[in-house]
């Protein structure tokens, strides 16, 4: 059974803010169908405007869903108090570590507050507040240390010994590398390989960095405007990707060596506003293979190999 | 709460807030002016050198002497002795009316911008109604009712000062109510009444403060223009507005008791008002030095 | 190639609460005209202060306590604010991590790329005005006309940078310099960035100086490449001597741990063992020596020589030898 599953789940959001609701909405996200197996480590991989972030917040309940169906360990999530139940079990890195701390407590109280949320028995905070920070690889003075006082490293680090806390199941880091120096994103990769051995954690990663992904993750998912545009094992399809889109955000990944500089670009244009969808193929404003077919019908997501699907009229034939 | 694991009570503690404030000449002299006028008003049975109700017709307009320092009234009583006492007066007003004020609009504050919208709605129509009433004809007209006297004068302040604090709050709370450490605790399963506590209201109350330091010398000097109208505080009771009101109506016997009057209540506002600018000052992480990355 | 901008020796530090801190150490750097030069290093490392330094624009507290930085053999950072305000802009440009910076949040993106022209004596309104229109559209900007008319806030951050960049050169600048300026956009955007700036760079007759702490963008733009740590040039020289055969330790450390070059799936990524060292009260020998897999008992007594390698080709290093 797998540990996370997301079937046909969709999420509109209305237009206006007014307290009336408003007719118009906009799909933020449509059609997710993803499944995570316990251990498994997915990298969902999108740029702006992809949604993974509504995901994210979707899976937590902190994002109400205008259908489909999500269910963790088999339970199904519908209701806040479903989502309360489950929220021991999940546990959530932000992509900015130091926003998402409490600017007026300091590092040994949050870190420990997970504890306090869920009453769990804690004897002595101060030694488990040091305990979570070892873990990290973190001094104890850090603990007496407030967010602001702390570099990006370090608040990612805590960010982490936070989410640790409760010993989740899945963590859901969003962005884990961003803004970091390459050394700390070393550092971080190894940290989240360890921990997924020692612990048995399993990891949903948002990123639209591909390199960590291509170490990280086992399966990896690609979004465009709120869709899946193809999923399959890290390794296949950063050997050979089905679709465009694919094809192009491996392309574009600068490459630290001069000697592969890229001659010409496999994308042109800009990310569409999710406000004005292109018709037929979201991606073709932006494909360099695109035919009349790809502007006028909307491609499905279907299996291209075992394992492997793609959103493309010609997945596989570019 | 935050002082579980490491015994410090905010984010910087109050020990830098304080330093900075000490740095800035203004906010250090505000600092102090504010805590003469406090021991002056705490400690007025042990400051004051005579009894400010003492009548004493015999030595009235003295000018300023070695046995009173700021020369008597016309009643003949200690002028030094009732702006002592006074400042109890100016003082307990004005903190208890800002406290008071500010702790309800606080919690207004934080329910309406946390809270559900429809309660937004509510309250935000609740300020705007309490804020149409001008404050002057507000106080005459509740005064005319219910008579003077300081708890009026209290009651009336208090309900007129509510709507801004709150709005203040609610403005602030809004704004906190989606960033990502908010986010992150809901994620955690933080309940509502955590969140307000432990993380909107330590991070919202800051500019409140400044705002009740300011608003201090206002109400010194509201109580004092009421008591000056004799609709604030009933004579013989010392209060800077009545012995204002005594040296204007004394004005060709002793023309010092005006000036003698008018000094405390300027260097309370001035004291006050400076306290508030430094608060804010020191409390504005963006004017710390720091180093561009 | 004629030196443009020329750092010699400079040394800087900022007054913060708790004392001094030394951004900058005897930094020497030249960037040619018809070159472009990448200033590589990671958080801490005093690029960012480098940056601000080569266009005059530095903050508040900070001190500059030795050396020079000479824009075609002028004194930059003694001349008057006046003469330095001269300069920016017209002679030297910058372009920001976050285009949104770059302009007027309340004017349109023509009315300020008329405007910055002002120094361009002799040219009615309408000859700057074409002269912004072309310069946009040289920048890849396919509906010119329409995004002079439009607001900063109306672009996406892509089209922002874009704009950025045309406004940077359009005074023709003897000097670009570019502050991490692809950081905040997405991955395709980056790419496409880095294409215009190679294809603007090959017409461009001055220096370009790119500052980052990404490793693949300093590849895919720069012809000379000056490493920095905890405010030193520790490595300096031609980007395929730099990436290929390096020859600091640091350097080498921090080619290794990047993740986008290591190609094979490895379960643990080779790591720089511990910190940066505390800028305000740096070591008396060389900053790297706490970290450094090489280290010997005379790099933390002795500051590390400057070892030449070879014409523009430098290391920091007690270990590095001719």
């Amino acid at each position: 059974m797998s540990l996370l599953e997301i079937s046909r789940l969709d999420v509109d959001l209305p237009l206006s803010g007014s307290l009336i609701a408003s007719r118009r909405r906009i799909s933020i996200l449509a059609d997710i169908n993803l499944r995570l197996a316990r251990g498994e480590t997915l990298g969902l991989v999108g740029e702006s405007g992809s949604g993974k972030t509504t995901l994210a917040r979707a899976i937590l309940g902190l994002q109400s869903i205008s259908g489909g169906n999500l269910a963790f360990d088999g339970v199904g999530l519908r209701t806040a108090a479903d989502f309360a139940a489950i929220r021991r079990r999940i546990a959530m890195m932000f992509q900015d570590a130091q926003a998402s701390l409490s600017p007026r407590m300091s590092v040994g109280s949050l870190i420990t507050e997970p504890l306090v949320i869920h009453r769990v028995p804690m004897p002595d905070r101060r030694a488990k507040a040091l305990q979570l920070l070892a873990q990290v690889g973190l001094p104890a003075p850090i603990a007496g240390r407030y967010p602001h006082e702390l570099s990006g490293g370090q608040a990612r680090w805590v960010g982490v010994a936070r989410a640790l806390a409760l010993e989740p199941a899945l963590v859901i880091a969003d962005e884990p590398t961003a803004g970091l120096d390459v050394s700390v994103q070393a550092e971080i990769l190894n940290l989240m390989s360890d921990l997924k051995d020692r612990m048995g954690l399993s990891y949903l990663i948002i990123t639209h960095n591909l390199s960590l992904v291509r170490h990280i993750a086992d399966q990896i998912a690609v979004m465009y405007l709120g869709r899946l545009v193809e999923t399959g094992p890290t390794a296949a399809v950063f050997a050979r990707p089905l679709h465009p889109y694919s094809t192009s955000l491996i392309a574009a990944e600068p490459q630290p060596d001069p000697r592969k500089r890229r001659a010409d670009l496999a994308i042109k244009g800009e990310i569409p506003s999710v406000l004005r969808r292109p018709g037929g193929c979201e991606f073709h404003t932006r494909c360099i293979s695109a035919t009349s077919r790809c502007r006028a019908e909307v491609p499905a997501l279907r299996a291209i190999e075992p394992g492997r699907m793609a959103r493309c009229h010609y997945a596989g034939a570019l | 709460m935050s002082s579980a694991v490491d015994g410090h009570g905010g984010a910087r503690g109050i020990a830098p807030v304080l330093r900075a404030l000490l740095r800035d000449p203004m906010g250090a002299m505000g600092l102090l002016l504010v805590l003469v006028f406090v021991a002056m008003a705490l400690f007025a049975p042990l400051v004051a050198p005579a009894d400010p109700l003492a009548i004493n017709v015999v030595n009235k307009f003295q000018s300023p002497s070695l046995s009173h320092w700021a020369g008597t009234d016309q009643l003949g009583r200690d002028l030094l002795s009732r702006i002592i006492w006074g400042a109890r007066v100016a003082l307990g007003i004005a903190v208890t009316t800002v406290v008071v004020a500010g702790a309800v609009g606080l919690i207004l504050g934080l329910v309406a911008g946390y809270g559900p919208r429809w309660l937004d709605a509510i309250l935000v129509l609740l300020f705007d109604a309490m804020s149409s009433l001008p404050m002057i004809m507000f106080a005459l007209a509740v005064i005319t009712v219910v008579g003077p006297g300081t708890d009026t004068l209290i009651l009336v302040v208090v309900l007129v000062s509510i709507p801004g604090y709150a709005r203040l709050i609610r403005a602030q709370t809004l704004s906190l109510r989606d960033s990502d450490f908010i986010q992150a605790e809901r994620a955690m399963g933080a309940s509502s009444g955590r969140i307000i506590l432990l993380h909107l209201l330590p991070n919202v109350v800051g500019p409140l403060v400044v705002l009740l330091s300011m608003d201090i010398p206002v109400i010194i000097m509201l109580e004092a223009g009421l008591s000056y109208l004799n609709l604030g505080v009933r004579p013989p009771a010392p209060s800077w507005g009545n012995i204002l009101y005594d040296g204007y109506t004394s004005l060709r016997s002793a023309p010092s008791m005006v000036i003698v009057a008018g000094v405390p209540l300027v260097l309370a506002t001035l004291g006050f008002t400076f306290l508030g600018e430094g608060l804010r000052d020191a409390l504005d992480p963006r004017l710390q030095l720091r180093v561009p990355r | 190639m004629t030196a443009l901008l020329e750092i010699e020796d400079l040394s800087l530090r900022y007054h913060v609460a708790g004392g001094t801190l030394l951004a900058l150490r005897h930094v020497s750097l030249t960037a040619r005209a018809g070159e472009v030069l990448g200033i590589m290093g990671e958080s801490g490392c005093g690029k960012s202060s480098l940056a601000a330094a080569s266009i005059a624009l530095l903050a508040r507290n900070a001190e500059v306590t030795g050396g020079v930085v000479r824009y075609r053999g002028h004194d930059i950072l003694r001349m008057s604010a006046e003469e330095q305000r001269q300069l920016r802009g017209r002679h030297i440009a910058m372009i920001f991590q976050d285009p949104m910076t770059a302009f007027n949040p309340v004017l349109r993106i023509g009315e300020q790329l008329v405007d910055f022209q002002h120094h361009l004596a002799g040219l009615s309104r309408s000859d700057r005005r074409a002269r912004a229109l072309a310069q946009l559209q040289r920048v890849g900007i396919a509906d010119a006309d329409l995004c002079l008319r439009r607001y900063p806030h109306e672009l996406s951050g892509g089209m922002r940078q874009r704009a950025a960049i045309a406004a940077a050169l359009l005074m023709s600048p003897d000097v670009l310099v570019a502050d991490e300026p692809t950081t905040a956009l997405d991955v395709t955007m980056e790419a496409q960035i880095i294409h215009l700036l190679r294809e603007l760079q090959a017409d461009y007759q001055g220096a370009v100086i790119v500052v980052t702490h990404h490793l693949g963008v300093i590849a895919e733009l720069c012809d000379r490449v000056a490493v920095m740590y905890a405010g030193e040039v520790v490595e300096e020289g031609p980007v395929d001597d730099i990436y290929h055969a390096p020859q600091h330790p640091y350097t080498r450390a921090l080619l290794a741990c990047d993740p986008a070059a290591i190609h094979d799936l490895v379960h643990r990524l080779p790591t720089i063992g511990g910190q940066l060292p505390d800028l305000m009260a740096p070591p008396v020998g060389c900053s790297f020596a706490p970290r450094c897999p090489l280290v010997e008992p005379r790099c933390r007594s002795e500051a590390p020589p400057r070892v030449h390698l070879g014409p523009d080709r430098m290391a920091l290093c007690h270990a590095v030898s001719v």
